[in-house]
């Protein structure tokens, strides 16, 4: 293809604006004849023919552009031949309508007819053929009908359910370019020469060359364009539409380096998966992504909250309207096993709603943990300097969502290893000043990779 | 007396005092009137509101304490990581590449000019651009890996060299200043004037107290300081109401300046006092709405609690032997470096939020390798030491811990190059900061600078990213922590910033 000069895609760029006003004066001519018929007034007769002039003239200059705008072959196809050929004939259509209106042809066939409106509706017809294919042209064939109250709606995507099943194009890169680039670069609508609708096109690449060099992330122009300062001329997608996040660019960065061969990989077959597993886990909303997902809990009476609050907790919210707390009973609250025992059950009528509990100093013993147990979204957990052995750690062994263990200054010793190695999420577990031995510690870090044992200094 | 202040309505007798009242000056008549016709109107609402929650004592009782134990901000935004943060702030620009920075190939370039393209039209200061040469000046001390994550650290910090494992490096640390005040003003309020609240205050009014008795902000500052003067604006709370400012510990027998009871008076009658003196000043709220008056009263009953909690937890005498050898000796010695890292950890578990740090003399323009190696004699050990207490108590789980300072120095030799010695000048384009803890990738590097540590030539970290990275880590998302004031909204990133999320968990 030729290069077009920029003057003719500047001006080219005019036509979806200039191309309203022979649609406006056409719908005007077509509204002054029926109120002229109807209403009979006949004086907004004489009108039509200025409005039927215009539009002829604004109909040229509008085709005018328009040739120009398709000559930078951003669109293609029969839907622009349409749009093409109906414009033309509206155009011409126009000329007769308005010759007819000032009575310089009289087509004797038509006499009975009515000359004027049968034009008129013509035109209106033939204009609302041509609008469709424009709108088609830019906005893609699907816009209108999208969310349309009947009809077939778009099959649900099936989305995959385990990390197994993720194909990195299908389920990752194609929707990203779906969501944010495919409304400009798709099979009717190719700017810069470039759909990215499906593979094919995305490796064919567009005029700039290819978007997509496989196994290069730096030779991908596609890339390049969505990496490239916002202010500059070629970034992508365009001012005004949502660009891409930073985890998308990796996403689909990742996916272009890991090409080199097969293009519909599966994530989980990749031997790379580690740098973006987390980032696809968030994006495709599957547990163990980046993003901690929060339990949902029913909300707390604030006056409860309010009553803790004065036996002497500081409770603060995690998140924002969450019910969600971070709960500590500051040290020595609890002169008492018993008093602990009571402060324990009075918390726990809000169990569920603490992701973080430091209970540090406070007279626990063994027993007490039997009522931390059902503490089910527990992710972090502070006994430090409490008198507790390895049969009270044992018994919460069941919180399911437990990451972080305090027991430093605690009465556990090597026994607890074995409790320790049969938690499920547990990631840290702090146990200096125990009676823990270092042999032991370090035997049991050769063993497991989780939990890691923090110990003293020198451990 | 108390009985009877709380039940009649408060009124001063005091015909002076009355006198005071009835003054009303142009502005407050003006403000009063314009805000207080809205006022009448919005009075008039709620007093609706509370008419139908008249039968229903409890539900007001429930919308009081709902202010109680929600945020009024709609904070946090998102789960944090980090509940505390103690920053060591090492003022002056410590000498990135004499530390962290290892840059092998520099030892072959000794004496040579630095290149042209290398400086690329940076600006340098008024004190070494005149140079007539600006010669290499490779890093005297030896460097080695360490750890399973193999990080570089230079002979002087044997101490921290055995901790970083834990350490989560920025090696590509940029700021816009290149002069102290300015560049340290930028650090730690986000803007290079003074008059901006610090980190610091922005995380107090934000998110609140986690204590009673504390102030949620604290500064400690090593005594016998020598260079940079620093401000108490760096600590300051700008345009944030007052109660948010840093409060500064001093080392000596007052660490916080005129909390004990003046001599020949014992004390006893200063409840009463406190509370004939909020019923005073309630009356200046009702008469001049100014919100500055609360903060007042908020001061005034936090340095009433702070007689009692102040002296408790300054009193270190219950620390066992081995932390103090741990920390280093001078941590006995009040007010440096090593009694105030050990100050900080005590602090922090007594649920102040915030401990700023400073350590000054990192301006090495001259002497620079004796200078690097004094200033580390003072702080490798304890800031080490910090680390691994905090760890073993468990503490970093939750405590994210920063070291660093206002900028990095240049490659080049400020004044004379000899074998042993050299000066260097400030450096904004390139330096290196750590972060440790709740969050953040331990035992990793983020950044590369070029073979001279003059440019970042991969993932530079700009202020204003570190600023958002820190907010994140608490859970507050940096583009909506705003104050409104002077007609405009303010952040701590001002316009800027993004989340650096390679350096997160």
């Amino acid at each position: 293809m030729n290069e077009v000069a920029d003057i003719f895609i500047f001006l080219g760029r005019f036509h979806p604006l200039i191309v309203h006003l022979p649609i406006g004066f056409i719908m005007f001519a077509f509204l002054l004849e029926l109120l002229s018929k109807w209403k009979n007034l006949k004086e907004l007769r004489a009108a039509i023919p200025f409005a039927l002039i215009f539009s002829f003239l604004s109909a040229v200059v509008a085709c005018t552009l328009g040739y120009m705008l398709s000559m930078t072959g951003e669109y293609d196809g029969p839907m622009l031949d349409g749009h093409f050929w109906f414009g033309i004939a509206t155009t011409i259509i126009t000329l007769v309508a308005w010759l007819i209106s000032i009575e310089k042809i009289k087509i004797n066939a038509l006499q009975g007819f009515k000359a004027n409106i049968s034009t008129l509706t013509l035109l209106v017809v033939l204009i609302s053929i041509t609008g469709h294919y424009g709108g088609n042209l830019t906005h893609g064939s699907e816009y209108l009908t999208e969310y349309a109250p009947f009809g077939e709606k778009p099959k649900e995507k099936v989305k995959p359910k385990s990390i197994e099943e993720v194909a990195m194009f299908e389920h990752i890169v194609l929707p990203i370019l779906e969501e944010k680039c495919t409304s400009c670069h798709n099979p009717s609508k190719k700017k810069g020469g470039l759909a990215l609708h499906d593979m094919e096109s995305i490796l064919k690449g567009g005029k700039e060359g290819l978007a997509v060099a496989p196994g290069d992330v730096e030779n991908s122009e596609l890339i390049h364009r969505v990496t490239m300062n916002p202010h500059d001329k070629g970034f992508m997608p365009p001012e005004g539409k949502t660009p891409l996040t930073e985890e998308e660019i990796k996403l689909i960065s990742f996916w272009i380096a890991s090409n080199k061969t097969d293009f519909n990989f599966k994530l989980a077959e990749s031997p790379n998966k580690d740098e973006v597993l987390k980032i696809a886990l968030a994006y495709l909303h599957l547990e163990g992504g980046a993003a901690d997902k929060m339990p949902t809990v029913q909300p707390v009476d604030s006056l409860y909250i309010g009553e803790l609050i004065g036996k002497g907790f500081t409770i603060r919210e995690l998140v924002y309207n969450a019910n969600l707390f971070d709960v500590v009973l500051p040290e020595n609250t609890a002169k008492t096993s018993e008093e602990a025992q009571k402060l324990l059950e009075d918390l726990s009528k809000i169990k569920n709603n603490i992701l973080w509990l430091s209970l540090e100093k406070n007279n626990l013993t063994d027993q007490h943990l039997t009522t931390l147990a059902s503490f089910n979204n527990l992710r972090q957990l502070k006994l430090n300097k409490n008198n507790i052995s390895n049969n009270g750690v044992k018994s919460l062994q069941s919180l399911p969502n437990l990451k972080a263990l305090g027991l430093y200054g605690t009465a556990v010793d090597d026994e607890c290893l074995t409790t320790l190695s049969a938690f499920k999420k547990l990631e840290k577990v702090y146990l200096w000043q125990t009676k823990v031995s270092p042999e032991k510690i370090k035997t049991f870090r050769s063993k497991n990779p989780k939990p890691a044992l923090v110990a003293g200094i020198n451990n | 007396m108390c009985n009877d202040l709380e039940n009649s309505k408060f009124r001063s007798n005091n015909r002076d005092l009355q006198q005071i009242e009835k003054q009303i000056d142009r502005r407050h008549f003006l403000k009063k009137t314009s805000l207080g016709l809205g006022a009448l109107a919005l009075g008039n609402l709620l007093g609706a509101e509370k008419m139908w929650a008249a039968g229903n004592q409890e539900k007001m009782t429930e919308k009081i304490l709902e202010t109680y134990n929600k945020n009024r901000l709609g904070l946090p935004h998102h789960l944090p990581k980090a509940k505390r943060v103690i920053y060591l702030f090492q003022s002056g620009g410590p000498s990135q590449m004499d530390m962290f920075d290892y840059k092998p190939k520099l030892s072959d370039m000794f004496g040579k000019e630095l290149p042209d393209s290398v400086i690329g039209g940076t600006r340098l200061t008024g004190m070494s651009g005149s140079q007539s040469t600006l010669p290499i000046a490779p890093s005297t001390f030896k460097f080695k890996q360490y750890g399973e994550s193999r990080a570089w650290v230079s002979e002087v910090m044997p101490y921290t060299a055995e901790i970083v494992d834990d350490l989560c490096f920025i090696k590509g640390m940029q700021t816009d200043q290149i002069n102290h005040t300015p560049a340290i003003t930028f650090m730690q309020t986000g803007h290079q004037l003074p008059g901006r609240p610090s980190i610091g205050s922005w995380l107090s009014y934000g998110l609140g107290s986690d204590n009673q008795n504390l102030p949620t902000f604290i500064t400690l500052v090593s005594k016998n300081g020598k260079g940079q003067p620093l401000n108490a604006n760096l600590w300051g709370n700008g345009f944030l109401p007052t109660e948010h400012q840093g409060v500064q510990f001093r080392s000596g027998k007052d660490p916080v300046l005129y909390l004990t009871d003046p001599e020949n008076y014992d004390g006893k009658d200063r409840r009463k006092m406190l509370d004939y003196l909020s019923h005073l000043n309630d009356l200046q709220t009702d008469s001049y709405g100014d919100p500055e008056i609360q903060a007042r009263m908020a001061q005034y009953e936090m340095a009433f609690k702070m007689q009692t909690s102040v002296p408790e937890v300054t009193d270190i005498s219950d620390e066992p032997e081995h932390i103090f050898e741990m920390y280093g000796k001078d941590s006995r010695n009040a007010g440096t470096y090593a009694a105030n890292c050990l100050m900080a950890r005590k602090l922090l578990e007594k649920g102040v939020k915030f401990v700023q740090l400073y350590h000054q003399g990192w301006d090495q323009h001259n002497y620079c390798p004796g200078g690097v190696k004094n200033n580390c004699r003072k702080t490798d050990q304890p800031t080490a030491a910090l680390i691994k207490d905090l760890k073993q108590r468990g503490m970093l789980e939750d405590t994210l811990v920063v070291w660093g300072g206002e900028f990095g120095r240049t490659v080049y030799s400020q004044g004379q190059l000899t074998k042993t010695n050299y000066g260097r000048d400030h450096h904004p384009a390139a330096f290196t900061m750590w972060m440790a803890g709740a969050g953040v990738k331990p035992g990793f590097s983020f950044g590369e600078t070029d073979d001279f540590s003059y440019n970042v030539v991969k993932d530079p970290v700009h202020v204003h990213d570190f600023h958002a990275t820190l907010l994140h880590l608490f859970g507050v998302d940096h583009e909506r922590l705003t104050f409104k004031h002077q007609g405009r909204r303010y952040r701590l990133t001002d316009v800027h910033g993004h989340v650096v999320k390679d350096l997160l968990t």
